[in-house]
Formats: C-alpha cells, structure tokens, sequence
C-alpha cells in the first residue's frame, strides 16, 4: 500500500521540496512530531532542526530554521525562512556562527545582568537562538556522513 | 548650418550613445526578469504565510484586536520606509515617488521620520528638510535576499514597539505590469485586522474551525506567524520596487534608443542633403570652367 502524503517545503526564495512522502519527522517547539498519512489538521511552530521524510522508501533529511508545519487534507506544508539539504550546509560557516554566538553569550555571561536592560535581553535571545540554529545545522550535515 | 565634418561627428556621436543605451536596455531586461522570478518564487511562502495568520487570527476572534501590533502607537509621529534606486537613468521611477511623498506628508500634519533605501532618494530627502532616521545602504538594494528583509521588517517592528511612532507605512513602488509602476504609500503597522482577513480566505478559515490541532497552542503560533508575516511584507514590497525601478530604467533606454535612432535618420538626412549640394556646386564649377574654356 503505497499511502503516501503531498509533503510541500516552502520558503521565500523557492519550493525546495515538493514530493510523495509517506512519513515526516519535523522538530516541533516541544520536540520532535511525525506525520503519518491521514493525519487530522493541524498546525505546528517548528524549531530549527532536521526535517526528516521517507520518500519511496528512502529516508531523506534537511535542515529547516524554524518555521510552521501545516496538516491539510493530504498535504503537509512546511513554512520555513530556509532550508538546506544535508549536503548544502556550509560546516565551516555553522561552526564559526556557533563559535560567535558562544562568544557573545560568554562576554554577556561576564558583564553580568543589566537592570531591565531590554536591548541585551534581545541580543542574548538572538544569541542563543543562532546558536541553536549553527548546532542543529552542524547535526543535520553530520547525520548524512 | 554646421558643416559636413561636424555632421559626420555628430552622426558617429549619436550612434555611440545609442549603442550604450541599447546595452542598458538589455541589461535592464535580464534584472528586470530576474526579480520578477524572484518576486514570483516568493509568492507561495508569502501566501502561506498570509494565510495562516488569516486563519489563526479568525480562531483567536476578538482578542487579536487588542495585541501590541494591532494598536496605533502612543507617539504622535509616522514612521515611513522610503524605496528608491541606487542608479539613475531609470525615468521618472524616483521622481514619481518622491513628488508624492513631498504631496502626502504636506497635507499628513504629523511630522514624519524616514529610513530611507536607494541613493537618489537619500540625496533628495538628504538637501531638504526631511527628518531621516537611517540610511540603508546594507546590503546594497540589488542584493537583497530574504535574511535582509526580514532585518529591515524587524527594525520597523521595534521602532513601532519603542512607542515613538503613530504608525508606520511603506513608501515603494507597486510593479503592476511590465508597463505599469506606481508609487504607493501602504500602511504597515499597526496590522489592520481586514487585511488579515482577505489573505486568509474563506473557504480556508471554514477548514480551520473543527478541531484542528494546534502544537503547541493558537497563541504561541500567532505570537511566531506575526513577525514573519510583516517580514514578507517587506521582502515583496522591496522586491516589487526593484522590478518596478528595472521596468522603468528599461522603458527609459528604449526610449533613448528609439530618439538616437530618429536623431541618427534625421541627421543622416541632412548630411546627404549637404553632400549632394558640394558635389552639384563642384559639377557645376567644373562645367562652367569647361564652357568658358571653349
């Protein structure tokens, strides 16, 4: 029984995937959730991390950097601001981006808290945030080797 | 009446001119198509993107009115996003824009402060009286990619969230069609609950009132979806500007190349005109010395 799903990956400067999947693992805010066929409607934040589907049997896997996940009818569309295949990502690129946001949360670490300082509390959820994003790029490349 | 030399020159001149004129059209051509398949590429994201928040915002009903967002600003000033080109030789595209900005913040009576996008509009606002808040020159208009945009959209949301602004509103140029560009003042922020409500659709939001599942819950989707809603309002209304801006350099160029041409004819015409008549005088000339000779 072939049962398989339209899985549709959308950004803003392309369709990077647009495929019969029979199975999807995306990471959702409070972890990661799989789509089978047939699933109700539904509606997901994602975080950044892989996205992972089974596409004739083959399982095949991306990096998303955050986004939503849309269940409808028998389409899941996933929304996100970038997407790379495993074999796109730029290691080097994540890693210096993990070591510069390290960096700044180590210097924010040392200057201890501002009083109600708003702009920094921003930049430190900025920080952590693209450390989030290099660390699960760094995932997703290695996953593939 | 100038002589042949000189006719010839200007000939040779106009025939340059049309040449590079020519090659700007083409070169505007190709930018032109390229951000119009950008603009398209990025329709889909923009729609589902549109269309989610039309739909969650159905589901949250009245509540959504009372958001930050949704709420003119406590401050007494318009903050406003100016789209103008890097280059000239592109027609009237910067004029247009700025000949309504100076219309509509006459009869605004708020002051207004500008970031301003694009050179020529930066030298123009720069000399008068505008209150500009920030240049942006980076990255350079041509390069903008989605990353940058949002960067722009995040800047509006702070400003707008700092409490200083009114509002904000965009001031680009729409890109109708190929031949069709007009400059447009479109409200941004605060987000108007209409406008949510015509990208989501009705057959859509109908979809979305039986128990959908929503992980982790419609709040926190909504309180994500914003940010990245008014970003690809930026992203397109920047790329819309570029096409628009390419639209009309080419316009412009192909207008300059079709005047060379009729310039080049007319001049051409003249320059025969002149050379047949020194060659009939130096006939004559000949034939009259061979007659008195006889």
């Amino acid at each position: 029984m072939p049962d398989t799903f339209t899985l549709r990956v959308i950004t803003p400067e392309s369709i990077a995937v647009d495929t019969a999947a029979s199975s999807v693992r995306f990471p959702g805010l409070d972890g990661l959730m799989g789509v089978l066929p047939h699933h109700a409607p539904m509606v997901a934040a994602l975080d950044a991390g892989a996205l992972t589907w089974t596409e004739g049997g083959v399982e095949k896997e991306m990096f998303v950097s955050g986004g939503f996940a849309e269940v409808r009818g028998d389409t899941v569309r996933v929304v996100t601001e970038a997407s790379e295949p495993a074999s796109a990502i730029d290691v080097e690129r994540a890693r210096r981006a993990a070591e510069r946001a390290r960096e700044r949360l180590r210097r924010r670490g040392r200057g201890g808290q501002g009083p109600g300082e708003k702009v920094e509390e921003i930049d430190l959820l900025r920080a952590q945030a693209a450390l989030r994003r290099a660390l699960q790029r760094l995932k997703v490349a290695e996953h593939k080797r | 009446m100038a002589g042949i030399k000189e006719l010839r020159l200007r000939i040779t001149s106009v025939g340059n001119i049309k040449q590079i004129t020519r090659a700007m059209e083409m070169v505007a051509t190709t930018k032109l198509r390229r951000f119009q398949d950008r603009a398209t590429s990025s329709r889909p994201y923009a729609e589902e993107i549109t269309a989610l928040v039309g739909r969650l915002a159905a589901m949250l009903g009245e509540g959504v009115e009372d958001r930050p967002l949704f709420r003119a600003g406590k401050g007494e000033k318009t903050l406003a996003l100016v789209v103008t080109s890097d280059r000239g030789l592109c027609g009237a595209y910067n004029s247009n824009l700025l000949k309504m900005i100076e219309a509509w913040r006459a009869d605004l009576g708020r002051p207004v402060d500008y970031l301003v996008y694009g050179r020529k509009g930066f030298g123009y606002m720069n000399k008068r009286d505008f209150e500009i808040k920030s240049y942006l020159q980076e990255p350079p208009l041509e390069q903008i990619d989605y990353r940058s945009a949002a960067l722009v959209g995040r800047i509006l949301v702070e400003d707008f969230l700092s409490g200083e602004y009114r509002d904000v509103v965009l001031i680009t140029t729409r890109f109708q069609s190929m031949v069709k560009y007009v400059p447009q003042i479109v409200p941004f922020l605060p987000i108007r609950g209409e406008t949510l409500a015509d990208g989501g659709g009705e057959a859509q939001s109908k979809s979305l009132e039986g128990g959908v599942i929503l992980e982790p819950d419609a709040e926190s989707i909504f309180e994500r979806l914003l940010p990245r809603y008014l970003e690809t309002r930026v992203f397109n209304a920047l790329l819309e500007a570029l096409a628009s801006e390419y639209a009309s350099r080419r316009f412009a160029m192909k207008n300059a190349t079709d005047a060379a041409t009729d310039m080049q004819n007319a001049l051409r015409g003249v320059y025969n005109r002149k050379r047949q008549e020194t060659i009939t005088k130096e006939l004559l000339d000949i034939v009259g010395g061979a007659e008195a000779i006889q």
